[in-house]
């Protein structure tokens, strides 16, 4: 997935001079293929994300295609207002990128995870919010960011899980991507980014007779589809790893509550930060998102109702 | 279309300021009068709009990163023919398009600000991006001496030097004051010149109500060889044109009533004469 997105970037930096990549010091060998075939586009801003922010909007406001690089624990997090005021304001194109989202950075502890960031972007006017499964997913996103006509935040987690999808996909915006359908479709799962592919795993093998949907979209989106699942769906279950306030269990929560209501089970990080370090499954299992964890929590759910 | 030739006197500007203060009962007169005579010197020679265009993309960028003072900047668009006069006279009232703050929405002002330290770096990014079209725009950004105790000042004065913007200026507007006091008693900034200095910038210290000296000191900094970005730190006085104001940090947030009104208006007009 990594691969692609530095491919997808050198591809539409070559393609376009305007584009540029603004990274805080951050990506160490992510971009350099980038600073190879396109140096001219390649701005490290130094550790100092706040003028890179800005920065960016300056850019963009003068005609260029800032994409905007850093950890998803600082951007968006440390400059969520440059993002607001100085970005979404005026529907600047600049595409935000925030890598290592959740627990990539397992061993590091708090400073470096980031599970609220998806809460945070929500309430700002004009700014889309991507989170992409795989490298399809990814890929899709990064020429709809770059199409795009406002600021897209690119939420990037877990990147080694493997692909979810098997082709090249003619994403719709706001629009869920079938996994695993299901004709009598009993639980239907709705999910997002790094946990769709374990959530297809589980799916698979321990209830035969759900649906999965990845949401590579956050925002923008498509209330509809959420209406037709429901009316489909004996259950609604969302799985996320971002806090469990403000994220897609939110987005999927405030649909089916408005327009149809039926069972909903969110699975997200509970409201706090990580206790202990260890490896990115150590981590997913101290928060309840292992594949072992949520099988236990869905069967619960069901027993219950 | 502007018929008649911009003078951007001073006493008319700060008459502006007032008027439109009375009609939306509104603040921050202090720090609009503190920056008139930078704002009629940067408009009358030295910003470049094409045409009159605000919005020419080979238009000079001014960005009044001190939000707070927009009001003088609104008087120089009056001026310009860019803003209408019921703009003025019906300030803050409901459904109307011009803010307490500088918001970009209203054309001729680049960037939202008030939320400090904000402006200063689209400005550095309107620069960097003028570099790299090699096109040779100028750059202003008006900050406040309270506004630099924001970090992301120095984060972009870091960049702008070690990215020789050699086109990219920051104007201090150093009255002294900050919301709740003098800067000295909140958070004492010492030398402004030095710390711009040491971060790169060609820097010149200036009266910063002497049009004369301001209009040399931006002359001087932009025909020199250099090719590192520009600071000028202006010396002002906040409230700057009418003696009760002067250096009284209540007109940073006190509305003008009938008597404050007439009584500084009273005295702008025999400055005039």
């Amino acid at each position: 997935m990594r691969d692609a997105f530095s491919k997808c970037l050198v591809s539409l930096a070559k393609s376009d001079a305007k584009v540029l990549l603004l990274t805080g010091d951050h990506g160490y060998s992510l971009f350099d293929e980038f600073r190879k075939e396109c140096p001219e586009q390649y701005i490290n801003a130094g550790i100092a994300e706040q003028n890179m922010v800005g920065m960016a909007a300056g850019l963009a406001r003068v005609g260029y295609r800032p994409f905007v690089y850093g950890l998803s624990a600082f951007i968006p997090l440390r400059v969520i207002e440059q993002i607001k005021i100085d970005i979404a304001h005026d529907k600047l194109p600049v595409v935000l990128i925030g890598d290592g989202a959740g627990f990539v950075y397992s061993h590091l502890g708090a400073s470096h995870q980031a599970t609220e960031d998806i809460a945070c972007c929500r309430a700002i006017p004009n700014l889309s919010i991507f989170s992409p499964a795989d490298r399809f997913e990814l890929e899709s996103c990064m020429i709809m960011s770059y199409e795009s006509k406002g600021p897209v935040y690119l939420r990037l987690g877990k990147a080694d899980r493997g692909d979810v999808h098997s082709k090249n996909l003619e994403l719709k915006i706001g629009n869920l991507v079938p996994i695993k359908t299901n004709k009598s479709n009993d639980i239907s799962f709705i999910t997002t980014g790094s946990l769709v592919k374990s959530v297809m795993n589980i799916a698979l093998e321990n209830f035969p007779n759900s649906s999965v949907w990845s949401s590579p979209f956050i925002k923008p989106f498509e209330n509809k589809q959420i209406v037709d699942i429901c009316k489909r769906s004996q259950v609604l279950i969302v799985i996320e790893e971002h806090s469990i306030y403000g994220g897609l269990g939110s987005v999927v929560s405030e649909i089916i509550s408005e327009f149809s209501p039926i069972r909903l089970l969110r699975i997200g990080v509970q409201d706090r930060f990580s206790q202990y370090c260890g490896t990115y499954d150590y981590l997913l299992e101290e928060h309840g998102l292992d594949e072992l964890s949520l099988i236990k929590k869905i069967k619960q759910f069901i027993e219950s109702i | 279309m502007n018929l008649h030739k911009p003078t951007f006197n001073v006493n008319k500007l700060r008459k502006t300021v007032l008027e439109m203060a009375y009609a939306g009962s509104t603040v921050h007169i202090g720090c609009a009068f503190s920056i008139i005579e930078l704002l009629a010197v940067l408009y009358r020679n030295h910003l470049n709009y094409p045409n009159n265009d605000p919005e020419s993309k080979m238009r000079d960028y001014l960005v009044l990163s001190k939000g707070h003072g927009v009001m003088a900047q609104y008087a120089c668009m009056r001026e310009l023919g860019w803003l209408k006069d019921n703009s003025f006279t019906e300030y803050f009232s409901n459904g109307s398009e011009l803010k307490g703050l500088s918001d970009s929405l209203i054309s001729g002002l680049e960037v939202t600000s008030g939320t400090l330290g904000h402006g200063f770096s689209v400005g550095v990014g309107m620069s960097l991006g003028a570099k790299l079209a090699g096109t040779n725009q100028k750059t202003y950004a008006l900050v406040g001496d309270g506004e630099i105790n924001e970090g992301a000042i120095w984060e972009g004065a870091l960049f702008a030097s070690h990215h020789e913007l050699k086109n990219f200026m920051v104007i201090i507007d150093e009255n002294g004051f900050q919301a709740m006091g003098t800067t000295k008693e909140v958070l004492n900034l010492n030398s402004i010149k030095n710390k711009f200095e040491s971060f790169g910038f060609e820097t010149i210290t200036i009266d910063g109500h002497d049009e004369e000296c301001i209009d040399q000191a931006i002359n001087k900094l932009w025909s020199s060889s250099s090719n590192m970005p520009k600071a000028v730190v202006a010396k002002t006085i906040k409230g700057k044109g009418v003696s009760f104001m002067e250096n009284n940090n209540e007109w940073h947030y006190t509305r003008l009533n009938e008597h404050t009104y007439n009584s500084a208006l009273a005295e702008i007009e025999k400055g005039e004469q």
